[in-house]
């Protein structure tokens, strides 16, 4: 038990920000970031005899972190809250005053792509390897870059546009 | 004008970081852990009691008739059934699908969704319907055995509840359900699209 409370702790040092910037992008706010980002470190306890052959437990972090977030916005839209874009959009100008402009304007831009463009995205900006992003997200390698090229296009494009206003 | 590689920077520079400590993951989990046990233990008691109550009334009480027989055979079947449905669900939950592709997992969700539906309805239907054969079985003797007003209020009574559960409130029940089905259904074929592997 002492053991794997020890190799938890590694893990949770090691993985903890990266999790929390995809739980981020994904909702727009911090405080759905932190209840989910810990949600899936409830989860990586609970599976973490599974993980102990594989060589990349980053990549199975990742998978949790990706579905915890899918199953999240199911409990959001089934308790009739408000779109997750407007609720993004409320969350940034609570926020305003705690992070600088730029990162502000940056995940204001995210909010507005797709839940799948959102994740990918933050996995680039994090610098994963794509191999890593293609297994994590269940897409080939190929496909996965054409689909990163898009994003990154379209996000550039949004993020160039909000700023020139 | 901003290329990629300078909003790399912007978000690299970024010093937002989580408010959740691997401690307060620790506590969470105890907390989380004990809570589930100590709920799906409480349940699991409350169904074996009521077992070993319908097994024991029908051990010490002089049954003479058939029918009354096959009505705790089907009550207690009812019971056992909904111990299995409890403890099927259970493991179920513990299932590490999580682990799964997104798209499996997406899959695996809209599964789920689908089997809750089939047991809230057509299974619910036929338990209902074996709950009021084994009543209705089990007040045939009892009408011999006291007055017939009594065994009369007590099968009225025993019917009216199982009615009002079926019509009214399964019924809302299945209503609301429906509805938070058919969104989440919705939201899970727009997100599977987007996680199709063709690039259009």
């Amino acid at each position: 038990m002492l053991n794997k409370e020890v190799l938890f702790k590694e893990i949770f040092q090691a993985n903890s920000k990266k999790i929390y910037h995809l739980c981020y992008g994904y909702t727009g706010s911090d405080d759905s970031a932190n209840d989910l980002m810990q949600e899936t470190f409830l989860k990586v306890w609970q599976n973490l005899e599974k993980f102990r052959n594989q060589a990349m437990i980053s990549t199975w972090i990742y998978r949790i972190a990706v579905n915890t977030c899918l199953s999240y916005l199911r409990v959001e839209k089934r308790q009739g809250k408000e779109e997750l874009t407007n609720q993004i959009m409320d969350n940034k100008s609570e926020e305003v005053s705690e992070k600088p402009e730029q990162v502000e304007t940056l995940y204001k831009c995210i909010s507005h792509l797709e839940e799948n463009e959102r994740i990918i995205i933050t996995m680039v900006l994090d610098e994963l390897p794509y191999a890593e992003i293609a297994q994590i997200s269940g897409i080939t390698e190929g496909n996965l870059r054409v689909k990163i090229h898009r994003i990154k296009q379209k996000l550039t494009e949004l993020y160039n546009k909000y700023e020139r206003f | 004008m901003k290329d990629f590689e300078a909003l790399k920077d912007i978000w690299h520079n970024q010093i937002t970081l989580p408010k959740v400590s691997e401690e307060d993951v620790l506590i969470k989990l105890r907390k989380t852990k004990n809570g589930f046990a100590n709920k799906l233990m409480m349940e699991l008691m409350g169904i074996f009691l009521a077992i070993a109550v319908l097994m024991y009334v029908w051990i010490s009480s002089p049954f003479k008739m058939w029918t009354t027989h096959l009505a705790m055979l089907i009550i207690i079947g009812c019971c056992f059934y909904y111990l299995y449905v409890q403890l099927k669900d259970y493991f179920r939950i513990k299932d590490d699908t999580l682990l799964n592709k997104p798209k499996d997992y997406i899959d695996y969700l809209k599964k789920y969704k689908s089997d809750r539906y089939k047991f809230n309805t057509r299974k619910y239907n036929i338990y209902t319907l074996f709950l009021s054969l084994g009543f209705l079985l089990y007040f045939v003797e009892i009408a011999f055995l006291v007055p017939v007003w009594v065994a009369a209020i007590g099968l009225i009574f025993t019917l009216s509840w199982i009615l009002f559960c079926f019509f009214f409130l399964m019924k809302r029940y299945i209503r609301k359900e429906e509805s938070r089905l058919e969104d989440m259904i919705a939201n899970l074929e727009r997100l599977e699209k987007q996680f199709k592997t063709e690039i259009n």
